[in-house]
């Protein structure tokens, strides 16, 4: 396994995590930057530990040509793709298995990862094994009449149901990640809407069929953490509760355990629905044959009921709140996902089994972000030129902005700061904790107009009333 | 002293016709003869008379001596500098000397928006008994003029030729016959609307059936230019014109392949157009023409009077032959036209009858139907047959047999059960109890009789199964051989748009051959649309017994068609086959590349007419998709240049029967085939990415002098243009095709 050498095609924090991953492995690998990123503090690790020989500058983090060319040049034997970029690209996964000189893709195998990236597909399928999915199409539509009957359906069993103002979601069914997705609160307007996403998803992903889905308005956002194996082991994490979102549907603040009953009242069996989730995820998983780390995504309304979104065929920004609360055969102290992914996409065997894995605490993930909630969320972007954080055994924070010097955000990328993970005994004590890191982090700079810099964190502390509450 | 004069200019004439057609001044010391002419005008005033006149009797008798040599034998390379010589006649002095008296119609020399193509209503005049009789034509056709630059030298452009057909229309609604004068080089390949190519194919579409008799002489019949006003009940040509596919310098740069800008060898100029089988003789024995006009031994020039006679006298005779052949009583009078033309060499000065010109209904019904058969029977040696004998036989008692079913099925039941449907819907709506109760059991005995039609299954409910998603395995079962490389390829579009190399599995395989980021459209061979266009396994090919073969014995074709035969596994540069898209059937009809480059000579022209015919008998929807076409097959001469009216003829049958006839094309489609048979579709589709049009950059800087941008014939100017009427992503080919299957087409398409 030491022969092996990663690329890490991707940046920031997640780049710096990957890192960590390889090195305890015992790893080779090599990073790539882009010019804008080049005083990225995952630039500068890599060449601490690796030497200037492991860095390689890169017009593009989006141009598969250039990493695979990296990658032959850096004789590496794997590609770890973080989260974005080509991590559920299943052509580039692909393109990594068949080339002449092939690449260990670590994430599940690439039909995996087309098959379930396409959330109609994933809908149907998951229809097949009695698993509950937003009701709506289940197939992409490409007829408008039938599309208008369809949405008509949807509205007549939303009155039926006493929703006062019932609406529906078109979707591109090749759509992703909150785009081309529009809502329809009238019958009328439906047609136009209809037209609109068809010609987009035409445009984006070349596909004009689209989705057509009840809107849920009030409702929870769970997800199943999943790690399988080569060998079709799956064993899965718990669950998360990611219902704290941005406009534009970015997460902010995540929690895991899904659900804290003994914290919280619900208006249903709490633990019930969760062991649903996670039973109808695994049963998901083990239908095709999934492989390596994988998120489900749930959302769960207020009577109770779990419906499967999607399937995150990759490593997620939050995985490490799952970690945080998981124990392998009693071990003190969290598990590395990343770590595992790794070794599971090598071939290696899991070493552990469901039994094996026990859950304890609460954990709390805080998203820092350069943005000015007040205004939409919009980013801010300047030079950071100090960034201070408690020191505590609780807490862990990941960030590509270095300390010591200062650090221009480039504005090509999202302005993510940094991650902070938070863990306590139970939710309560996760919570405390999570503000008192809030407030004693000092985060200062300026933009070129002199004005200091706007961050989410008193948002952040706020939001934090709301976690785990329906 | 001023008779000398003369006499010394018509000698130089001579002298100069001479070089004209020996295309060589020093062919038998001409220049030096001519020099001796001009010399004598220096000095006319210095010698005496009679010295003169014997020095002209002298030169007059070495001009004729040589004269009489030349025209002993005459090769088609010299033929060809006759009809090109700014001495032979043009339609001018037709107009003045065959027709007694002519209008000019749609402009007058330069002021004219095409001088190249001239129309006029004209008398033309014939003697019966001492009586006159005029009838009035519609005279249409090319002037090359003597060398004035608005003439274009004959060569039509777009406009021009839509003038033309603007007058066939006219001559039409008034009832009066068309005499077409064929003077042209070849079309200008311009692609301004109305477009060389579409337009060419418009006038043939409407000739096909134009509802008065039609009369055409060719002088110089060069490719699609001369089939814009040549598709005629009666074609005749001078005895020292030609009609060819191509110029001869044309096809030696391509037989030759000479670079652009070399100079081209005159032996390898007329060797080509010694092998297109071009001349007047050539074309007779080919059937392409119907006959041939006798002209004086060195061809008519603009003096000679009694050609002009001979050709009204030909002229008249074509057109009352075309008429009678629509009267009831044809056999009794063709026999004596007959009669009279065999008589002898000389015109005679009277005629024995006087026809009229104007057929009543049923006569026109019989003369479009000898039209048509006359053009369907074009080229019908060009190709080789495998079948044989009985075989052939029974091949035809089946078709008799396909013919009456469909006629029966679909022709006669189905009005009937639309009717029987009709009268129990409406009856039914009445909606009293007592009623339905007498109707119910007549619908079910009545569908027990007519079990329920396969109707078209409704996109909805199986489509799942049909497309799932793009990510469903389906792509999978045919994948492009291209894919199998791990290599990248570059975007033509990179520069522009920034996109990235594609990967060579991915752009071939689910990429379908399309950028995703400019969506330029890569090539893809052909079978990649046998597999995903069509249901699988519906794909079935007929008529493969039709072999291309060599009609003319062109040199080097033998082989090439045997190594091409070789390679592609198939005998044409056609296939004919029946096929389903999602679940209604079709026949299509589909050029590729790979075979002569996609090339129509006779035995690819007639199984697009047998394909079309069988679309027809069996009302289903008729799909041109045109894979590559590199326009007519040169190396068949006219027969080849002939499969664009014969196909037209076809196609418009078709269409006038109530189906639905598509065209699309991709890749490259350039020359004959566009400018007729698929031209003329109301409905033609390009692919992105491909070019459609007259003439390649080559053949226009060629012909035009001028330069054209990359992008001339791209589909998008052709959109712009008006050419065709919409562009398809080859990704959503299947989709739109059966889109346009289920709400385009006529009436009487079998699942209507």
């Amino acid at each position: 396994m030491s022969e092996d050498c990663v690329l890490i095609a991707n940046r920031g924090e997640i780049a710096i995590r990957i890192m960590n991953a390889c090195n305890e492995l015992g790893l080779g690998y090599v990073v790539v930057y882009t010019r804008e990123d080049e005083a990225s503090f995952h630039v500068e690790l890599a060449r601490e530990q690796r030497g200037a020989g492991a860095v390689y500058r890169i017009s593009s983090y989006k141009d598969p040509n250039e990493i695979f060319s990296v990658a032959d040049r850096a004789n590496a034997t794997a590609i770890h793709p973080g989260y974005g970029f080509f991590s559920e690209n299943f052509r580039f996964a692909r393109r990594a298995a068949l080339r002449s000189r092939p690449l260990t893709f670590i994430g599940p195998r690439w039909e995996v990862i087309r098959d379930l990236g396409s959330k109609i597909n994933t809908k149907r399928v998951a229809k097949s094994l009695g698993i509950p999915v937003i009701p709506g199409s289940d197939s992409p539509i490409y007829n408008e009449m039938d599309a208008e009957a369809l949405a008509e359906e949807l509205f007549f069993m939303q009155k039926e149901q006493g929703i006062k103002h019932p609406s529906i979601l078109v979707k591109a069914s090749a759509g992703g990640g909150g785009m081309g997705i529009e809502e329809v609160n009238h019958l009328d307007t439906f047609k136009r809407v209809y037209r609109r996403i068809q010609n987009y998803a035409k445009r984006q992903f070349g596909d004009e069929g689209d989705l057509i889905e009840q809107c849920l308005t009030d409702y929870q956002h769970l997800e199943v953490q999943l790690l399988c194996s080569r060998h079709g082991e799956v064993v899965h994490f718990g669950t998360r509760n990611c219902t704290i979102q941005s406009t534009g549907r970015q997460k902010r603040v995540e929690a895991a355990p899904g659900f804290d009953p003994q914290l919280y009242d619900y208006p249903f069996d709490a633990s019930k629905v969760l062991e649903r989730m996670v039973k109808y995820s695994v049963r998901l998983a083990k239908h095709v044959g999934y492989d390596n780390v994988g998120t489900w995504e749930w959302v769960v309304t207020r009577d109770g009921s779990p419906y499967l979104l999607e399937v995150n065929t990759r490593i997620q920004v939050e995985n490490e709140i799952s970690a945080a609360i998981s124990r392998i055969k009693g071990h003190q102290g969290p598990v590395n996902l990343i770590k595992e992914q790794i070794r599971s996409a090598l071939g290696e065997k899991l070493g552990f089994k469901q039994k094996d894995v026990s859950f304890e605490g609460t954990s709390i993930e805080l998203r820092i972000v350069a943005e000015d909630v007040k205004r939409g969320f919009s980013p801010w972007c300047g030079t950071i030129s100090r960034f201070d954080f408690p020191e505590e055994p609780w807490a862990r924070l990941y960030t590509h902005v270095p300390r010591g010097r200062p650090y221009s955000i480039p504005t090509e990328y999202d302005p993510n700061l940094a991650l902070a993970i938070i863990w306590g005994r139970n939710t309560e004590e996760a919570k405390e904790r999570a503000k008192a890191f809030i407030s004693a982090c000092n985060i200062q700079g300026e933009d070129s107009q002199g004005r200091a810099i706007v961050t989410n964190l008193d948002y952040l502390y706020e939001r934090l009333e709301d976690v785990l509450r329906f | 002293m001023a008779d000398s004069g003369k006499l010394l200019t018509q000698l130089a004439d001579r002298i100069s016709y001479l070089i004209d057609i020996k295309g060589d001044a020093k062919w038998a010391n001409l220049d030096e003869l001519l020099d001796r002419v001009h010399g004598l005008r220096q000095s006319l005033f210095d010698i005496t008379e009679a010295r003169l006149f014997e020095e002209l009797d002298r030169i007059e008798e070495r001009v004729s001596f040589l004269e009489d040599r030349v025209a002993e034998k005459l090769s088609p390379a010299e033929v060809v500098n006759i009809v090109r010589s700014i001495q032979r006649f043009t339609l001018q002095d037709v107009l003045e000397n065959v027709y007694d008296s002519y209008t000019e119609l749609g402009g007058e020399g330069e002021c004219n928006i095409d001088p190249a193509m001239v129309v006029a209503r004209a008398i033309i005049s014939r003697r019966v008994k001492n009586k006159l009789y005029r009838h009035q034509v519609m005279v249409i056709g090319h002037e090359k003029g003597r060398g004035e630059e608005f003439r274009n030298g004959g060569c039509a452009r777009p406009w021009g030729n839509d003038k033309a057909l603007r007058y066939m229309r006219v001559a039409e609604t008034e009832g009066i016959p068309i005499h077409f004068f064929i003077f042209t080089p070849g079309s200008f390949p311009i692609e301004d609307y109305p477009g060389a190519a579409q337009q060419i194919a418009r006038n043939l579409y409407v000739m096909s059936k134009l509802k008065v008799p039609m009369v055409s002489f060719i002088s110089e019949g060069g490719s699609g230019g001369a089939e814009a006003i040549g598709l005629s009940d009666i074609r005749l040509m001078g005895a020292m014109g030609y009609y060819s596919v191509i110029s001869p310098e044309g096809a030696a740069a391509i037989e030759g392949r000479i670079r652009e800008g070399e100079k081209l060898p005159k032996e390898l100029i007329r060797h080509c157009a010694a092998q297109l089988k071009m001349t007047a003789k050539d074309n007779l024995e080919l059937g392409t023409i119907d006959r041939i006009i006798e002209e004086p031994p060195l061809g008519a020039r603009r003096e000679d009077y009694g050609f002009f006679r001979r050709l009204r006298y030909e002229m008249i005779r074509a057109t009352d032959e075309v008429v009678l052949k629509t009267k009831s009583f044809r056999a009794f009078r063709a026999y004596a036209l007959k009669q009279r033309a065999e008589e002898g060499k000389d015109i005679p000065e009277d005629f024995d009858v006087a026809i009229a010109w104007d057929l009543s209904d049923l006569e026109i019904e019989r003369l479009l139907e000898l039209r048509s058969k006359k053009y369907r029977g074009l080229g019908k040696r060009g190709y080789i047959q495998l079948k044989k004998g009985l075989r052939l036989g029974l091949g035809r008692a089946r078709d008799m047999a396909t013919k009456g079913y469909y006629e029966l099925r679909y022709g006669l039941l189905r009005p009937h059960q639309r009717n029987v449907q009709k009268v129990i819907e409406e009856v039914s709506g009445e909606g009293t109890v007592f009623l339905k109760k007498v109707t119910e059991p007549v619908r079910a005995a009545y569908d027990f009789v007519f079990p329920k039609l396969e109707r078209p299954r409704k996109v909805s409910a199986p489509e799942s199964m049909e497309r799932r998603s793009i990510f469903a395995e389906d792509w999978e079962q045919y994948v492009s051989p291209l894919a199998n490389e791990d290599r990248t390829v570059t975007c033509p579009n990179a520069s522009k748009y920034g996109c990235l190399d594609l990967w060579v599995p991915d752009l071939y395989g689910e990429l379908c051959g399309v950028c995703p980021s400019c969506g330029h459209h890569f090539p893809l061979e052909y079978q990649w649309y046998l597999e995903n266009l069509f249901d699988q396994g519906s794909v079935r090919e007929f008529n493969t017994h039709i072999v291309s073969g060599n009609p003319l014995n062109f040199q080097g074709l033998d082989a090439r068609l045997k190594r091409d035969i070789k390679r592609t596994g198939r005998k044409s540069a056609i296939i004919t086959f029946d096929a389903e898209v999602k679940g209604i059937k079709l026949v299509v009809a589909m050029l590729y590349s790979d075979f002569r480059s996609g090339t129509v000579g006779s035995a690819e022209g007639e199984k697009f007419v047998r394909a079309c015919d069988r679309a027809r008998t069996t009302r289903r929807p008729f799909l041109a998709y045109i894979h590559t076409t590199g326009g007519i097959r040169i190396q068949e001469g006219t027969l080849g240049v002939v499969q664009m009216p014969k196909c037209t003829v076809a196609v418009r049958e078709y269409i006038d029967s109530g189906g639905l006839y598509m065209v699309v094309y991709d890749n490259n489609s350039y020359a004959g085939p566009v400018a007729s048979f698929l031209g003329c579709s109301p409905y033609q589709v390009g692919i992105r990415s491909s070019r459609i049009g007259f003439a390649g950059p080559r053949v226009i800087r060629e012909t035009t002098g001028q330069d054209v941008p990359p992008d001339y014939h791209s589909a998008r100017n052709a959109l712009k243009r008006g050419h065709i009427q919409g562009i398809w992503d080859r990704r959503e080919f299947r989709k739109n095709l059966y889109d346009a299957l289920v709400t385009m087409g006529g009436p009487n398409l079998y699942y209507k």
